[in-house]
């Protein structure tokens, strides 16, 4: 066994990763399993609700103030309150992740939604397609690209809710953590939690980055006529 | 265009089914193994994780970090947890039995099982063979200083020390700090709660000269630490048990079975040498435990 105390962070930091790489990788997985449920519900619900209140804006005001209130609530506070209800565990992180994706994929869809040039919605129209057909042929490729980076946001935001879950026995990259706050020499410990958890949240949010430049329209367009040419 | 759609509409759907199909085996019947922070615990939860998937189909579900053994109590109570990693016979004899403190280990033993079965329907086993119980220390240069070798030795020097103790310990009753000042009879210059896990550091720095911790953590060994005999006999017996709802070990026997192959197997030296490992040799304590049980063959050919 080698002396830890000899060795720098660097170097301990390595010794960590070869001792501990699978541990490290299954909490990865969880990390980003627990952050990418809390989206997609989020989302499943967000983008039918941002499109409701881009046809209904009376209720936008409503939505969006709500969806703004809980942002507001301090990540802890938030998951502390849900405790109480849904008890320990992954199912309460995953829950806190949802409501503060909310606010992301509902404005944006929104947003999205409501940037269209209202003139090709009418050509739309004018061609006899039906609201379902104007919302699914025209308005959603055209937003495709905004909703995606409400995703995006909302991801980003949520991996790092993610790692705070640990508080609640959740697990995820947040454990290690934790336990190298509690170690005797914690730091290699703590950045081994804590690169991962970075290097997450930049990966998810570069790809995510490039499938919304490759679904902006304008940009679609361009090649497009590039090809043509 | 429509392909691409269709292609996300794929993709989505099948992220969410495989969402609902992992959620939906975390119903009710599944184990869920709850854990405090200390790295004991930890390494007592992987393990007896382990033990579980080694010799049964179970899946096992971990909640880690919990903040103390009343919050343990707790989450197995509201139905969040059905197992405990480890709980100690002194700890949950004045905390969640409210009872009085009982010297003899036997003794405490056999009332915190039959309590246990009788107000929760939850069975605490035999012990793992090791007990983690709190004892003050200080480092040896203190040590020499004051030439302290007993608890009752720092009466006169007390007033002049600044002590770290764990949080709950604090407000505990029994045993706990206003207990304590009682008995011995001398109060230190002041007295910080703090996490556990920080006082080895706390003492090792000097910020504090006196810490209560507990007896089988690593960080002893590794920080040199002199331990204080408890001369007085203040602190009840700490024997470290595995913990679980009667009903799941009725339902499922195979459970209780592995489990209990670790019963007596964990001696004191065993556990200070797993803590160290973790604390010092920077080794998850899942990985402590699984290499650990590897070594030892699963325990294997134990059975009566």
């Amino acid at each position: 066994m080698q002396d830890m105390s000899q060795m720098s962070t660097t170097e301990q930091f390595f010794y960590y990763m070869q001792e501990n790489g699978l541990y490290v990788f299954s909490q990865f997985l969880d990390h980003f399993l627990i952050s990418i449920y809390g989206v997609l519900l989020a989302a499943l619900i967000g983008i039918p609700l941002g499109i409701l209140i881009s046809k209904y804006s009376k209720l936008s005001g409503v939505v969006i103030t709500l969806a703004n209130i809980i942002q507001t609530i301090p990540a802890l506070a938030l998951m502390a309150i849900l405790m109480l209800v849904l008890g320990l565990g992954k199912t309460t992180v995953i829950v806190t992740v949802f409501f503060y994706s909310l606010l992301p994929i509902i404005k944006n869809t929104y947003v999205g939604i409501k940037n269209i040039n209202k003139s090709i919605t009418d050509a739309g129209r004018g061609m006899g397609m039906t609201k379902a057909q104007v919302l699914y042929m025209v308005e959603l490729p055209l937003s495709l690209s905004v909703i995606i980076t409400g995703i995006r946001i909302a991801l980003v935001v949520a991996i790092g809710i993610t790692a705070i879950g640990a508080f609640i026995g959740a697990g995820g990259l947040g454990d290690i953590i934790i336990r190298g706050t509690n170690a005797t020499d914690g730091t290699a410990i703590i950045i081994a939690g804590a690169l991962p958890t970075a290097l997450m949240a930049i990966l998810s949010d570069v790809l995510l980055g490039l499938i919304e430049r490759k679904l902006d329209p304008v940009k679609r367009q361009q090649k497009r006529i590039n090809q043509v040419i | 265009m429509r392909n691409r759609l269709l292609l996300t509409m794929i993709l989505v759907l099948t992220l969410i089914i495989s969402g609902c199909s992992l959620s939906s085996n975390k119903k009710d019947d599944s184990i869920k193994i709850a854990s405090v922070v200390t790295t004991e615990g930890q390494i007592l939860a992987y393990m007896m994780k382990y033990m579980i998937e080694h010799y049964t189909d179970e899946e096992v579900e971990l909640i880690n970090n919990l903040g103390s053994s009343t919050v343990l109590h707790q989450a197995m109570v509201n139905g969040d947890a059905n197992m405990s990693s480890v709980r100690y016979t002194g700890t949950d004899l004045t905390g969640a039995l409210q009872g009085e403190p009982i010297k003899d280990p036997e003794r405490a033993l056999d009332f915190v099982q039959k309590e246990f079965a009788e107000q929760f329907n939850q069975t605490f086993f035999d012990s793992y063979g090791f007990e983690n119980t709190y004892a003050f220390m200080v480092t040896k240069e203190t040590a020499e200083k004051y030439n302290l070798k007993t608890v009752s030795d720092l009466a006169s020097v007390a007033s002049n020390l600044q002590a770290g103790v764990d949080t709950s310990w604090m407000n505990r009753e029994g045993d706990g700090y206003k207990a304590f000042v009682e008995t011995y009879g001398f109060d230190f210059a002041r007295t910080y709660p703090m996490q556990i896990g920080l006082v080895y550091d706390a003492v090792d720095t000097g910020e504090l000269d006196v810490v209560l911790g507990y007896t089988t953590d690593g960080r002893i060994a590794s920080y040199d630490l002199v331990v204080l005999e408890d001369d007085l006999n203040f602190f009840p017996p700490y024997d470290a048990s595995p913990f679980a709802d009667t009903e799941l070990l009725k339902e499922k026997p195979e459970v209780k079975k592995a489990v209990e192959r670790l019963v007596g197997k964990i001696y004191t030296e065993t556990m200070q040498k797993l803590n160290y490992q973790a604390d010092n040799n920077l080794m998850e304590p899942a990985v402590v435990a699984e290499e650990f049980l590897i070594e030892h063959n699963y325990f294997e050919g134990g059975d009566e």
